[in-house]
C-alpha cells in the first residue's frame, strides 16, 4: 500500500433499502457500477480523489432485472451492455444493438453497465443519444428528508440543454425504460474512438419513417463525448422538412444547418470533430437518398405491373 | 483491505488498497512477469487475464472485485493443454503475434474458443481490444478458426 493513501471503504448493499441506509450514513460516497470509466481515467490510481467511501452497486438484485412487453423494455441500471444485447438482441431496435456493439467486444461490454454509461458526469457515451431517440425514461432514486424517493424522468430531463448530466449528488438511476416502436430508417454512425481519444470522436444516431419522399418522425442526435449530446426539435426539423432524394445544394444546406446547431450548442468542438460531423451527416443523407430512390423505384415498378 | 483470491491456482490473502487495479496487483504485489504494462487509462489491451474463465482487462478490475475470484494469467495458462492448442494453431498458420501482445492475444483466443465465438465478426470485434497492429484481421480469424479445429479434434479423440 502506498504511504499516505487511505484505502477507500467499499460498501456492498444487497438491496435498495440497505443502499438507502448506507447513503444516509455516508452522503458523500461515490457510486461504483462497472467501474470502466473510473478505472480508465488517467491517474485513477494512486489518487487522493479516491480516498472516500465507495458504494458498489453490483450486488443489488433490483438493479439487475430485465423486463419487457410488446411496447416497452425496462432494464435495471446494473444490467451490463453484454447482457442487454444477448438477452434482448431479437427485440431491441437495430440501432441500439449497433450503438452497444460500437463500445467494443464482450471484454468491454461485459463490464459497462447501462446505468453507468448514462450517469458519468464529465463524459458522454453514445448510448444516451441513441436511447433518447426511443423516448427513453429512467427511474431516479434520491434522498429527501432522510427518506428515499423515486421518480420517473424522461432522459432529456436528467441532462441539461447541452446534454450534461443534471442529477443531484446522491441520486441513483435505478431503471431505464425504452419504447420498442421500430421505424423504417435507423442508422448509427461513429467516427473516432470514444475511449481513450474522446476529444476527436463523434457519433450520430438517426431514426424515422421514410415514406416516399418524406422523412416522417425524424429524430436525430449527435454525441460529442467530452461535451454532451444534442437532440432537439431544431435538429429533427432539418430532416423532417426536407424532400428526399436531395440534390447537392439541398444536401449542403442540410449539412450547414446541422453543423450550425452543433457549433452553437458546443462552441469548442475540435476542428476534426467538425469535419467528422460533416462526414457523418453526408453519409446519413447519402443513405437516406439511396433509400428514398429505392423505395420510389420499387413503387414505380409495382404500379407499372 | 484484505483480499482472498486464487491466482494461477494458488490461494492468496493479500493486503491491498481496495481500488488498486488488478494489473498493478499482478505486477507489483505478485511480481507476475506476464503482466508488464500498466497503460494508465490508455486501454492498450495488453493486460488481459481470465477472471473466472472470462477475459477481462486487468487494468479495469479493482482489488475489491477480485475477492473470491479465480484469476489466470498467461503464466498459469501457458502450462495447460488448452494453451498448446493455440500454440499449434500459430505454428500451423505460420503466423504469430509479436512478443508485446502475444500473452494478451493468446488469452483472448482462449476466451473466444471457450465461449464458442468463432464467427469472423465476433473474432474481429473481440481482438480489436488489443491495440497492437502486428496482425491483420484475416490472420486473426485464421488462427482462431485453426485453434478451434485443433481443440475440436482433441476433444473428439478424448471422447
Amino acid at each position: 500500500m502506498l504511504e499516505g493513501l487511505r484505502s477507500p471503504n467499499i460498501h456492498t448493499p444487497q438491496n435498495l433499502s440497505e443502499f438507502s441506509s448506507i447513503i444516509q450514513h455516508y452522503p458523500t460516497s461515490s457510486f461504483w457500477a462497472g467501474g470502466t470509466y473510473i478505472m480508465s481515467r488517467k491517474f485513477s490510481y494512486p489518487s487522493n480523489a479516491t480516498n472516500e467511501e465507495i458504494i458498489y452497486l453490483g450486488s443489488i438484485e433490483e438493479l439487475r432485472r430485465f423486463q419487457r412487453n410488446d411496447r416497452v423494455a425496462e432494464f435495471g441500471s446494473m444490467v451490463s451492455l453484454y447482457e442487454l444485447i444477448t438477452t434482448g438482441k431479437t427485440i431491441l431496435p437495430k440501432i441500439l444493438v449497433d450503438t452497444i456493439q460500437s463500445f467494443g467486444g464482450n471484454i468491454a461490454t461485459g463490464r459497462i453497465t447501462i446505468g453507468g454509461s448514462l450517469a458519468t458526469r464529465d463524459f458522454r457515451s453514445s448510448l444516451p443519444g441513441t436511447l433518447n431517440l426511443f423516448d427513453a425514461s429512467c427511474e431516479v432514486r434520491y434522498m429527501k428528508k432522510k427518506r428515499m424517493h423515486s421518480k420517473w424522468f424522461s432522459l432529456m430531463q436528467i441532462y441539461d440543454k447541452s446534454g450534461r448530466l443534471n442529477l443531484p449528488a446522491n441520486a441513483l438511476i435505478s431503471r431505464i425504460r425504452i419504447n420498442l416502436a421500430e421505424k423504417s430508417f435507423q442508422k448509427f454512425l461513429v467516427r473516432g474512438e470514444f475511449f481513450p481519444h474522446s476529444d476527436n470522436a463523434v457519433s450520430l444516431a438517426v431514426t424515422g419513417n421514410l415514406d416516399q419522399d418524406n422523412f416522417n418522425d425524424a429524430r436525430l442526435s449527435l454525441t460529442y463525448p467530452d461535451y454532451g449530446f444534442i437532440s432537439n426539435h431544431d435538429l429533427d426539423n432539418t430532416l423532417s422538412s426536407a424532400r428526399f432524394p436531395l440534390d447537392q445544394s439541398e444536401s449542403r444546406s442540410v449539412e450547414e444547418a446541422i453543423l450550425e446547431i452543433a457549433g452553437a450548442t458546443f462552441p469548442h468542438l475540435s476542428h476534426l470533430q467538425k469535419i467528422r460531423t460533416r462526414g457523418l451527416v453526408r453519409e446519413m443523407l447519402n443513405e437516406l437518398n439511396i433509400n428514398a430512390l429505392t423505395t420510389t423505384s420499387i413503387e414505380d415498378t409495382s404500379s407499372n405491373i | 483491505m484484505k483480499v482472498d483470491c486464487i491466482i494461477d491456482g494458488k490461494s492468496l490473502l493479500l493486503n491491498l488498497n481496495s481500488n488498486k487495479p488488478l494489473s498493478l496487483i499482478l505486477s507489483e504485489d505478485i511480481q507476475n512477469p506476464a503482466i508488464s504494462s500498466h497503460c494508465n487509462g490508455e486501454l492498450c489491451g495488453l493486460c488481459v487475464v481470465l477472471m473466472d474463465g472470462k477475459a477481462v482487462l486487468s487494468c479495469l478490475v479493482p482489488a475489491f472485485e477480485i475477492r473470491g475470484k479465480s484469476i489466470i494469467t498467461f503464466d498459469g495458462y501457458a502450462k495447460t493443454k488448452n494453451a498448446k492448442d493455440i500454440e499449434k494453431a500459430y505454428e500451423l498458420m505460420h503466423i504469430r503475434p509479436c512478443p508485446t501482445c502475444y500473452n494478451a492475444r493468446t488469452l483472448l483466443i482462449e476466451s473466444l474458443l471457450s465461449n464458442n465465438m468463432t464467427s469472423r465478426e465476433e473474432i474481429i470485434r473481440e481482438m480489436e481490444c488489443v491495440k497492437c497492429h502486428c496482425l491483420e484481421y484475416n490472420d486473426m480469424v485464421r488462427i482462431v478458426q485453426a485453434a478451434n479445429e485443433i481443440r475440436r479434434k482433441r476433444h473428439a479423440r478424448r471422447s
